[in-house]
């Protein structure tokens, strides 16, 4: 093929885009630009599906994860006040013990997942929707159910756990 | 030359660990709610990886990327809940002054 190099400068770009992105994140005290780069992640991320040849997932990936979690946790980081101070950030009691643990269990299975896996991944014939949809409608018809379930008792859960009711409301509105 | 399925999933395996090491790290829920995503999209990465290198073609590793959307979705919302509830009961974010769950 002619344009073999498009493919590694791409997945080059999306990979610095997407681990940048995520340490950022674990990194930035300002959280509503953490929530932002967030979204930046999850947008590489689906440029990487595409390069899979997983359109569908791609576009499930804008629509759920940029759209819609990526607009909660702004609700969320906007509902709250959080602290600023350097002391939220990164030099606390947990610091030491979480650098060593996630080191001593990341560097090996890096290195590991690295060097196992050199072949490359088989081009896709076609869209991978129709494939995508036969699967979810006839084997995994039962978990599919099952997840619709999922999903209302969470909406259900969420309603019921934020819902003030009328005397907190009268103490709150006093309060204003 | 295309892209081995290698780097893919040292891909995978960073950003995992990134939010691995948010989760441990940073103390504000909303953040530590953030890396659970960051950890559950790496997952996600991993999971079309091997399916297109060794599923069949059925892309039974797609369906379950499509339920760990499910329930990413689900876990944020119901998180946001808790955080907000708990937030309304006594201002704070940072997890390590909400050690108890008495109201």
């Amino acid at each position: 093929m002619t344009f073999d190099f498009v493919e590694p400068v791409v997945f080059a770009v999306l990979s610095i885009g997407v681990i940048a992105g995520g340490v950022a994140v674990v990194m930035l005290n300002r959280i509503t630009a953490a929530a932002l780069l967030m979204a930046f992640t999850f947008l590489s991320m689906a440029g990487m599906f595409v390069l899979l040849g997983a359109e569908t997932i791609a576009a499930f990936q804008v629509l759920i994860y940029v759209g819609a979690i990526t607009v909660l946790i702004l609700y969320g980081v906007m509902f709250t006040k959080f602290s600023t101070s350097p002391r939220a950030l990164f030099f606390q009691k947990q610091t030491p013990l979480a650098a060593v643990f996630v080191a001593a269990v990341a560097v090996p299975i890096v290195i590991v997942a690295t060097l196992s896996f050199t072949g490359a991944p088989p081009r896709p014939g076609g869209g991978d929707l129709p494939a995508l949809a036969t699967s979810v409608f006839t084997d995994f018809a039962f978990p599919f159910e099952i997840a619709s379930v999922l999903l209302l008792a969470a909406m259900v859960g969420a309603i019921v756990l934020t819902k003030r009711d009328d005397q907190e409301e009268a103490a709150a509105r006093r309060r204003r | 030359m295309t892209v081995p399925l290698g780097a893919y999933i040292a891909v995978s395996a960073v950003l995992f660990f990134t939010g691995c090491a948010g989760v441990l790290v940073r103390r504000n829920a909303v953040v530590i709610l953030m890396c659970v995503e960051l950890m559950l999209n790496a997952a996600n990465l991993a999971l079309v990886a091997f399916s297109r290198k060794y599923g069949s073609i059925d892309e039974r590793g797609s369906v379950f990327v499509i339920f760990v959307f499910v329930i990413a979705a689900a876990e944020v919302a119901v998180g946001l809940a808790i955080i907000l509830s708990a937030y309304r009961n006594r201002p704070v974010v940072d997890v390590d002054e909400i050690h108890q769950m008495k109201g």
